[in-house]
């Protein structure tokens, strides 16, 4: 019998960005009634949990020290933990795990351990990366903290916070923000307050609609720069009206997975592969390591045209460009039977 | 013989040097591209006899490449001192499973 599978999101933002306080408010909501809480916290002292209040269906974890540096270990074992409880019955059937991580980790890693370990992915489907943004000193933060920049430009949905401490000055922090990632969708929350309902989903997936969440980032202007700091977190989409051989796509990702590393912060794509005109494949990666293409039973839109979106730090979007351009043309050349 | 332009293998190594901040002059040169740089590298297509479709020559020393990441792997190393190549890592988990896909 097929086990069903259990989304984990993840929680981040950087220090006194209002996540425990929405953690707190959103497990007072009934829907949230089973939810598993892996909080990490950076410190001696762990507070945070004592701050929130849950349903007694609820469960907490907590983990300490800087998750994504230790994470391989005391996440995936907290992970197996609160799951074998749930097997046996020690805890509440929750359906659904977020993390909280520290406000100074850095969520790549975390993505990392939830999209590699072979157990976990029987049981753990990748969900949500939301990030919270403080609407009064977010701006100056991310100004300062490139673990800010690098938390906002992973996300799937970004929540601004304390808006209720704003007399409504935050446009040039919105600007900041669709400048590191264009296709997130950004929510307010008020007084910790927020529209709970799809907030910590499937990643990319709508469970109302059942269909994958293509438009938000497709969406995403041609190009975003948020260039005033040494590392330069970039955002563009890279087009093409050509179907794209699935060699050249699997060759293409190699190479920027090889060359791009760590400054891939997230790569997401609908492609038209020649091999499946009719089923597009949605390409999703976090540095160098990618999920392996999902293929859609249909287009989502009349729109045929390959749309890759790149978040990327130092990424010369003309290296881009070429790099698929040179090995398009070198598999098309061994496919006619040049060698 | 390869079919792909020597114009863009020239354009491919100049941005790729570009993206890594190499310094360096990329000319194209008979049918091949050759990079001044810390080391004079040649890039051209391989003698039609050959499995390969590069042969690339790094200061002196002629090597095979079988394609343009090949090529490109090999350049790197050459010039960029400090590169350690990451390799794709494949997430054992769909994005999404196949049926929460159905309608």
């Amino acid at each position: 019998m097929a086990t069903e599978l259990i989304p984990v999101s993840v929680l981040t933002g950087f220090l006194g960005s209002g996540k425990t306080t929405i953690l707190s408010h959103l497990l007072r909501q009934p829907e949230f009634s089973r939810t598993a809480i892996v909080i990490n916290e950076f410190g001696e002292v762990a507070l945070d949990h004592e701050l929130i209040e849950t349903s007694e269906d609820s469960v907490i974890a907590l983990t300490t020290g800087c998750l994504c540096c230790k994470v391989r270990t005391d996440l995936t074992e907290t992970l197996h933990d609160l799951l074998r409880r749930r097997d046996q019955g020690a805890c509440t059937q929750f359906n659904r795990i977020v993390i909280e991580t520290s406000g100074l980790a850095d969520p790549a890693p975390i993505l990392h351990a939830l999209m590699t370990d072979t157990a976990l992915a029987r049981r753990l489907v990748l969900g949500r990366v939301v990030t919270t943004v403080d609407a009064v000193a977010g701006e100056v933060t991310l100004e300062r903290e490139a673990i800010s920049r690098k938390q906002v430009a992973v996300a799937d949905r970004i929540v601004l916070s304390k808006l209720d401490l704003t007399t409504g000055g935050e446009a040039s922090l919105r600007s900041c923000l669709t400048a590191l990632n264009p296709g997130a969708p950004t929510l307010c929350a008020v007084y910790g307050r927020i529209e709970s309902d799809n907030l910590f989903g499937a990643a990319s997936h709508d469970p109302k609609t059942r269909v994958f969440e293509v438009s938000s980032w497709l969406a995403a202007t041609p190009e975003h720069t948020h260039s005033d700091h040494d590392t330069e977190i970039k955002s563009f989409t890279v087009v093409r009206a050509e179907p794209i051989q699935a060699v050249a796509l699997t060759l293409f990702l190699e190479a920027l997975a090889e060359h791009c590393g760590a400054d891939l912060l997230r790569l997401k794509g609908i492609v038209n592969v020649a091999e499946s005109p009719q089923r597009p494949a949605v390409i999703h990666g976090v540095q160098h390591v990618f999920h392996a293409p999902t293929w859609l039973s249909h287009w989502p839109s009349d729109d045929r045209t390959s749309r890759i979106v790149f978040i990327a730090r130092s990424l010369s979007r003309q290296w881009v460009e070429v790099l698929l351009d040179a090995i398009a043309a070198e598999v098309a050349d061994v496919s006619a039977g040049n060698r | 013989m390869s079919g792909v332009s020597i114009g863009l293998v020239r354009e491919l190594i100049t941005a790729s040097l570009a993206a890594w901040h190499v310094a360096s002059i990329v000319e194209t040169n008979d049918r091949a591209v050759v990079i001044h740089g810390k080391q004079k590298i040649r890039i051209e297509p391989a003698p039609a006899d050959s499995m390969f479709r590069w042969t690339i020559t790094i200061d002196g020393r002629t090597r095979p490449a079988i394609s343009l990441l090949a090529v490109l792997r090999q350049v790197r190393g050459a010039l960029d001192p400090g590169y350690a190549a990451s390799r794709v890592h494949i997430a054992v988990s769909p994005v999404v499973p196949s049926s929460w896909l159905q309608s």
